[in-house]
């Protein structure tokens, strides 16, 4: 009786399943031949390399501004963690749509930031910098809210031990803090990238050019129908998912 | 050498207690669950800050200002190992071993002494978090003494383990102690072990203030409180 039961949950979450991954069966839908003519495969390549270059350099900016952000955030007490928090979740929460006309009209040219960001020769609209600008507002509060949950977890008696054995705060952060949070951080980031990496939204308003992944498949599915939308598609999951989805089931394994 | 007078307050009442402690010497600290033992110690280590007072080991002051944790030198024992669990157990010994130092002679001699003592070789190079919690016990002594603090506190750090390894650690604990010349500051609920650990002197907490100090036979031959003569008395 024990076992019936066991077994029809086990069918039931099978069933989930099933359900949560049945969208990927329309890569074998019937829609036509695949087009992949030079007219579709030069500005899709071009279109991975501007992702791939332009995402990594974003998160090169996230890491780097967000670490230290996340350290300092996990180590305030609680009533100015929650209004970080809030702070944070705000990029998160806005439609992302909402979010690319707030940055055009923010740093565009009758913004404060971006005239001034102009009279250098910054471009801040439909440039690689707008490209970056958007994605790190896209992913930071993902990296942020991440890496301060993968800081938490290290206990802070360890950390005191480590200042206590004569370790300055600096040295307690890369021999113990940074090595035991390690995967969390890996996870954050990884949030971080597939959500950048896809983003469409706040993109197509402040950087319609250098086109990424997600505009070129917008571009190819209004210009020339799914046909050749299908294989920029693979492309497009091949290269966002599974660095993400192995960090994710890494750490699964390692808290399992 | 350890001249301190803490005053922290709790909810439930202020711990306000004066210590003095000459190179060398063991203090036990002894009372009833909630008493202030443990937060005595934490204040001294800076683990917690005290709300008033001062404390200074030698002529070093550990606050008022608070010193930071690192510039203390001292080692602070608990009822969790605390080992690092990214790293081997001889990386652990090792850990607060300033790497100046960590190529001399004469440290590594002294790392080598530590792991002999305590048997800790034939675990030297496994992983911290495959240790067992005696083992693991050892380690953190061993990484505390690495260092050579004058002062030692020791909150509870047998809690748990059985009689033997219990007096397997007290005699090295007090061999350490004599060889070293550290003073020790220890706080536990058996007196058994505080007798063992610190046979000389004693201080009686309750409510957060000290209501009897002297040698153990004066503390059993009259006992100040009803309290105290009840954890005093054998089960």
């Amino acid at each position: 009786m024990k076992m019936d039961r066991r077994w029809i949950a086990r069918v039931a979450a099978t069933l989930f399943a099933v359900a949560l991954l049945y969208p990927f069966t329309a890569l074998f839908a019937h829609i036509g031949p695949w087009q992949w003519g030079e007219d579709i495969r030069g500005p899709a390549m071009s279109s991975m390399r501007v992702s791939l270059l332009l995402t990594s350099y974003s998160m090169l900016i996230i890491v780097a501004i967000g670490t230290p952000v996340a350290t300092y955030i996990a180590h305030c007490k609680m009533r100015e963690r929650l209004l970080w928090q809030a702070v944070l979740l705000i990029p998160i929460l806005l439609p992302p749509l909402a979010l690319g006309i707030l940055l055009s009209l923010a740093f565009g040219p009758y913004g404060a930031v971006g005239g001034w960001l102009e009279h250098f020769g910054i471009e801040m609209t439909n440039s690689a910098t707008a490209f970056v600008s958007t994605q790190v507002y896209v992913g930071m509060g993902y990296y942020v809210l991440g890496a301060v949950a993968a800081f938490d977890a290290v206990p802070q008696m360890l950390q005191k031990q480590a200042a206590l054995l004569g370790l300055t705060p600096w040295k307690v952060f890369l021999r113990v803090t940074l090595p035991l949070s390690r995967l969390g951080l890996a996870v954050a980031l990884s949030i971080a990238w597939v959500r950048a990496f896809g983003e469409f939204g706040a993109v197509v308003i402040t950087a319609y050019y250098p086109s990424g992944m997600p505009v070129q498949l917008w571009v190819n599915l209004q210009s020339f129908g799914l046909p050749a939308v299908m294989p920029l598609l693979m492309v497009f999951l091949a290269v966002a998912l599974p660095l993400p989805w192995l960090v994710h089931v890494l750490a699964q394994r390692r808290h399992a | 050498m350890l001249k301190a007078h803490i005053v922290k307050k709790r909810r439930e009442m202020t711990v306000d207690v004066s210590l003095e402690l000459k190179r060398g010497d063991a203090l036990g600290l002894f009372g009833a669950s909630g008493a202030g033992k443990s937060t005595v110690l934490a204040c001294i280590a800076g683990i917690e800050d005290a709300d008033g007072g001062f404390a200074e080991v030698g002529d070093v002051q550990l606050f008022p200002p608070s010193l930071p944790l690192h510039r203390r030198r001292l080692g602070y024992l608990t009822q969790e190992p605390g080992l690092f669990p990214h790293l081997t157990v001889g990386e652990n010994v090792r850990f607060g071993v300033p790497k100046e130092i960590a190529a001399d002679g004469e440290q590594n001699q002294w790392i080598e002494t530590l792991r002999d003592r305590l048997h800790l070789g034939p675990l030297w190079s496994a992983p911290a978090s495959l240790i067992s919690g005696g083992q693991a016990r050892r380690v953190s002594l061993a990484r505390m003494l690495a260092r050579k603090p004058p002062l030692v506190l020791l909150d509870e750090p047998f809690a748990g383990l059985d009689r033997q390894l219990v007096r397997e650690l007290i005699d090295d604990l007090i061999f350490w102690n004599q060889t070293m010349g550290f003073s020790m500051i220890a706080v536990d609920h058996q007196v058994e072990v505080l007798k063992r650990l610190c046979p000389q002197q004693a201080i009686v907490l309750e409510r957060g203030k000290i209501v009897q100090q002297g040698t153990w036979d004066e503390l059993y031959s009259a006992p100040a409180t009803p309290l105290l003569r009840s954890l005093l008395a054998p089960i």
